[in-house]
């Protein structure tokens, strides 16, 4: 069987892929976060928070991603263009029966957020399980039956035994976190640990350069930290070993936004899939600003104090990028500082999103054009 | 786990905790680490904050508060009321006010608070987590003044290393050394330093060096940090005191996972709460005991008498009053027994529940129970800057202003202290907050005196507010037993329990410290050529004078010394244990025990005190209940 990384270039384009595919996730979790409306009446707090502690880790996982790059010697690459997705946009792991948008907090919203973030299933008897007309495999499977790639990641058009036609691709982030894995041993393996982790260890970011709250930054320097780093993101994405929790008991990411679903919260380290049994919660699906879904700079009045508020945010979030870029770069000790912009971001969003547009339609919202 | 009141009376507890604060919360969990022991724990307040909902509904209470005081964040509850500065008023010789929770007879008023909830004044502190100097354990034998504590630093300093862990300490031991503090060797915090503000920056650019005399030596100016409980980055050389592992910040008390409070992100909006529970409060400790499930909690559970057995004086039960609803004074009445009993519900209440229990019991009790009652009162001094110093970033305070001669003496702990009280002085990066609300005050001044509005009204508060320094003095204050807590029938509270009635008068040798305080400010004004703009009002209810001047004095909220500690029976209430003399089974924690507080906040050497009356606690229950011994 042929691991889908068998070369240190397909390594670090999988790597490269992996911090788009989680800061992907950012801007639709955000929008949907800030279009919470502060009402201390009917308050989603709890669903606030649990969208904010995936979003939180979801940074963590960027870091974490960017340090599995640069432990290889890898530069990760923040600035080019089509980094950040032309939303709606499918995610960069290449599935395809969903597209990702920037619109309110809402029960589709929820489920395209479940989507993103959906475990992966039982094994299959087949070598792939057929849903929405599109097959999804099991990352090995993905490459011992590797044609051609469409893009960095190995996608293509199968027929099935009875001659329908499927599209396959990683069932889900953590089959993707999977191949890399595999990747990782196998060219551990084939060039010697020492040669594959070349990185520059002044370029890790270190729990002294990073500030959160969403779990402990590892640094990258060996096959066995490697494989932690992956771990803790697969693990706090997906939960571990087909578990919804991970080892140290966190709620899967998938779990977590199921809790919003059913309105009740899971009891941690006890409750099955599914079958949430701590404390109820409401969820108020009306308490939020109507974003009209993934407007774009161009939708807002020339010359409008709206249009001239996006322009800034996405100005503001192309530096926060650059900053981001520039740490993760060699410069570790400059990410802190970096993280101030967060708050000017936040309100640069929230000026979008409390006022509707003049055509009607919806509110504004910050557009993520980076270009 | 939460427990209603009829199963809680049903059972015989090993430790019976009044309280829920930081040392009702740290004996919780300590002695819950022993497989065999139960406790219970009253709290008299409302229990909602347990939850991160609970948590989020106090903030939202205290965003939308107009009087934004230190229980803004509470709901009235005349069940378990509390201080409140919304209530006080200026107080002429003799007068009183009784509206108030605490009755105060003019002219001394003071607006120092606690808060009656669960988490106790950990729910509002600041989170300053000082260690004590050598020689403010025994003040007496060396400067004369205050009293003595039965232990000196030695005694307390393995506790204060595990009360740094439990709070989770962010400093710099250097620092702090440099500044007379002492650590074993190889110590450092759990946690780096909380960065110095910008403000502290630009203001220690004009102020390291500055030099001046006092009491004939010369002592040099700097800034320097503050040890906090608020979590920062971990400290890699920690791990070896910490089993070889980096220290884990504890984020915020929730019942599901939130990722929050793993961080300090200097919000500047410290007090009460902090927005994303990066501050340490006892609600984190008193989660760590429920989890164990060897520990309850009756909330709404107001204790009102303590009742003794005649014979060995021993505890026999405590009576306790529970409540429905903060809006309604029914309620029924309970008796909860244990074996040990722990009162642990702040110096004003440990005494006023014991003063109480005397009245209805007819009993005589130590006459020292209230007695010595003291604080931190504060002056504050307050200039303008003549550049920019970026008020309103980091936590509320990040550095202080000492001093050093080179004789090793500090402006905490010099030859001085023969005359007047020591200080430590908190830079404030809230700016004028403290002094008048500020920003809304300064909001208000632009628009209403300035006829300021839009894009101008704008450009004079970013201009006003950045410049904006606040001085606050925190000063030492002796024991006096004239300065103490009484209860008296004809001041019940809504549940008929007596309320506290306060005496609390700054003696000379403070107002002394706080005189040369005055200088000090204008002196620091004048070096940052910084626009003084204090001035105390003759209207406020804390003014008071002394040699021909005026000062305002504020509430410290480190209320101590009403159960102090000591060698016999004869000059104090407890043992250097905290537990009683008189009664063998009953311990009275918290900062009522410290002879002296010095110039350090008291919540620290509360932590510490009570870790090691845990072990005492533990080792009493060891033996059989029969053979408590008394002393």
């Amino acid at each position: 069987m042929r691991n889908p990384i068998d070369t240190r270039a397909e390594l670090e384009s999988y790597l490269q892929t992996a911090i788009q595919v989680e800061h992907a996730t950012i801007p639709p979790y955000l929008t949907a976060l800030y279009s919470l409306k502060p009402d201390p009446q009917h308050s989603n707090v709890a669903s606030f928070q649990i969208i904010r502690a995936v979003l939180v880790e979801e940074m963590l996982h960027l870091g974490l991603a960017a340090n599995l790059l640069n432990a290889v010697g890898g530069a990760p690459d923040l600035i080019r263009p089509g980094f950040v997705p032309n939303y709606p946009a499918y995610l960069p792991t290449g599935e395809t029966d969903f597209e990702v948008g920037l619109e309110s907090f809402s029960r589709r919203a929820i489920d395209t957020f479940l989507k993103i973030e959906r475990p992966t299933p039982p094994p299959a008897t087949e070598s792939f399980v057929k849903v929405n007309n599109v097959a999804y495999v099991k990352h090995e499977v993905l490459a011992t039956g590797r044609k051609k790639g469409r893009g960095m990641l190995p996608h293509f058009r199968a027929t099935t035994d009875k001659g329908d036609e499927l599209f396959l691709h990683f069932w889900s982030i953590g089959e993707f976190y999977k191949a890399i894995a595999a990747g990782f041993r196998q060219l551990a393996y084939n060039l010697t640990e020492k040669e594959l982790f070349i990185g520059d260890a002044g370029r890790q970011v270190g729990p002294e350069h990073y500030y959160s709250s969403g779990g402990e930054i590892l640094t990258v320097t060996n096959l066995q930290t490697a494989l932690q780093a992956i771990d803790l993101i697969s693990g706090q994405g997906e939960g571990s070993a087909g578990r919804i929790y991970n080892d140290k008991g966190e709620l899967s990411h998938y779990y977590r936004f199921d809790q919003i679903r059913q309105g009740r919260y899971y009891r941690v380290g006890t409750d099955l899939p599914d079958k949430p049994t701590g404390h109820a919660f409401e969820v108020y699906w009306d308490e939020v600003y109507p974003i009209r879904p993934n407007v774009k700079v161009a939708d807002l009045p020339p010359h409008s104090e709206l249009r001239e508020a996006a322009i800034n945010f996405n100005h503001q979030y192309k530096t926060f990028l650059h900053r981001i870029h520039d740490a993760l770069n060699g410069a570790p000790a400059d990410l802190m500082p970096s993280f101030a912009d967060m708050f000017t971001i936040k309100e640069a969003a929230l000026r979008l999103i409390h006022n509707p547009l003049p055509s009607g339609g919806g509110n504004a919202a910050a557009t993520f054009e980076m270009s | 786990m939460m427990v209603a009141p009829e199963q809680a009376s049903s059972r015989t507890y090993d430790v019976v905790i009044v309280g829920a604060g930081i040392a009702a919360a740290i004996i919780a969990n300590e002695v819950s680490k022993e497989p065999g022991v139960r406790t219970l724990v009253v709290e008299a307040g409302l229990g909602h904050a347990m939850s991160q909902e609970g948590y989020q509904r106090y903030l939202e209470t205290f965003y939308a508060a107009i009087d934004k005081d230190n229980n803004a964040p509470y709901p009235m509850n005349p069940n378990a009321d509390m201080p409140r500065t919304s209530v006080l008023k200026k107080l002429a010789r003799g007068e009183t006010n009784s509206k108030a929770y605490w009755v105060q007879f003019g002219p001394y008023v003071s607006d120092s608070a606690y808060s009656r909830v669960l988490g106790g004044t950990t729910m509002h502190w600041e989170g300053k987590t000082i260690r004590m100097l050598r020689q403010d354990f025994n003040m007496r034998k060396q400067y004369g003044h205050g009293l003595d504590w039965p232990i000196d630093l030695d005694v307390l300093m393995p506790y204060y290393r595990r009360a740094e862990w439990e709070i989770g300490v962010s400093g710099e031991v250097a620092s702090q050394r440099a500044l007379g503090v002492e650590f074993e060797k190889d110590y450092v915090y759990p946690m780096h330093e909380m960065p110095p503000s910008y403000l502290d920056q630009v203001v220690a650019k004009d102020l390291n060096g500055m030099k001046l005399r006092l009491d004939e030596q010369e002592y040099e100016l700097s800034l320097s940090t503050f040890p906090q409980g608020r979590n920062g980055i971990p400290n890699k050389a920690y791990k070896p005191l910490n089993g070889g592992t980096m220290f884990q910040p504890v984020g915020a008390v929730t019942f599901h996972q939130s990722e929050e409070g793993e961080r300090c992100q200097g919000n500047t909006n410290c007090v009460p709460l902090c927005p994303v529970q990066a501050k340490y409060d006892a609600r984190k400790t008193l989660a760590k005991a429920l989890a164990t499930g060897r520990v309850d909690v009756l909330t709404q559970a107001v204790a009102s008498e303590v009742r003794f057995n005649k014979s060995n004086g021993s505890v026999q039960d405590i009576t306790v009053k529970v409540y429905q609803s903060r809006e309604r004074a029914d309620h029924r009445t309970f008796t909860v027994r244990g074996k040990i009993f722990i009162l642990a519900a702040n110096a004003v209440e440990n005494a006023r529940l014991l003063l109480e229990s005397a009245v209805r019991g007819n009993l005589t009790l130590n006459e020292r129970i209230g007695q010595n009652l003291m604080d931190h009162p504060y002056l504050l001094a307050w200039g303008l800057m003549r550049k920019n110093g970026g008020v309103g970033r980091g936590p509320l305070v990040t550095s202080g202003i000492f001093g050093a001669a080179p004789s090793g003496d500090t402006l905490r702990n010099g030859s001085f202290r023969r005359k007047q009280a020591a200080f430590a002085v908190d830079i404030h990066n809230d700016g004028w907050g403290w002094v008048d609300g500020s920003p809304v005050s300064t909001l208000m001044d632009a628009v209403d005196n300035l006829n300021k509005y839009g894009a101008g009204l704008r450009q004079e508060l970013v201009d006003r507010i950045s410049r904006q320094l606040l001085l606050a003095f925190m000063v030492e204050m002796p024991a006096q037993r004239t300065n103490r807590v009484t209860v008296d029938p004809a001041y019940p509270d809504a549940l008929g329990n007596l309320r506290p009635k306060v005496t609390l008068a700054v003696p000379d040798y403070s107002m002394a410290g706080i005189e040369y305080a005055r200088t000090l400010s204008r002196l620091v004004f004048q070096r940052l050529g910084a626009e003084d703009f204090t001035n105390y009002n003759p209207q406020n209810y804390g003014y008071r004078t002394y040699n021909g001047h005026g000062y305002e004095i504020r509430g410290g909220n480190h209320l101590a010394g009403t159960h102090i500690m000591g060698t016999c029976g004869a000059d104090s209430v407890v043992d250097s244990y905290q537990k009683s003399w008189e009664h063998p089974n009953l311990y009275l924690v918290g900062a009522g025990s410290m002879p002296t507080i010095g110039t350090s906040n008291t919540t620290l050497t509360i932590t510490a005190l009570c870790m090691r009356s845990a072990e005492a606690i533990i080792k009493d229950l060891k033996q059989q209940p029969a053979e408590l011994h008394s002393h």
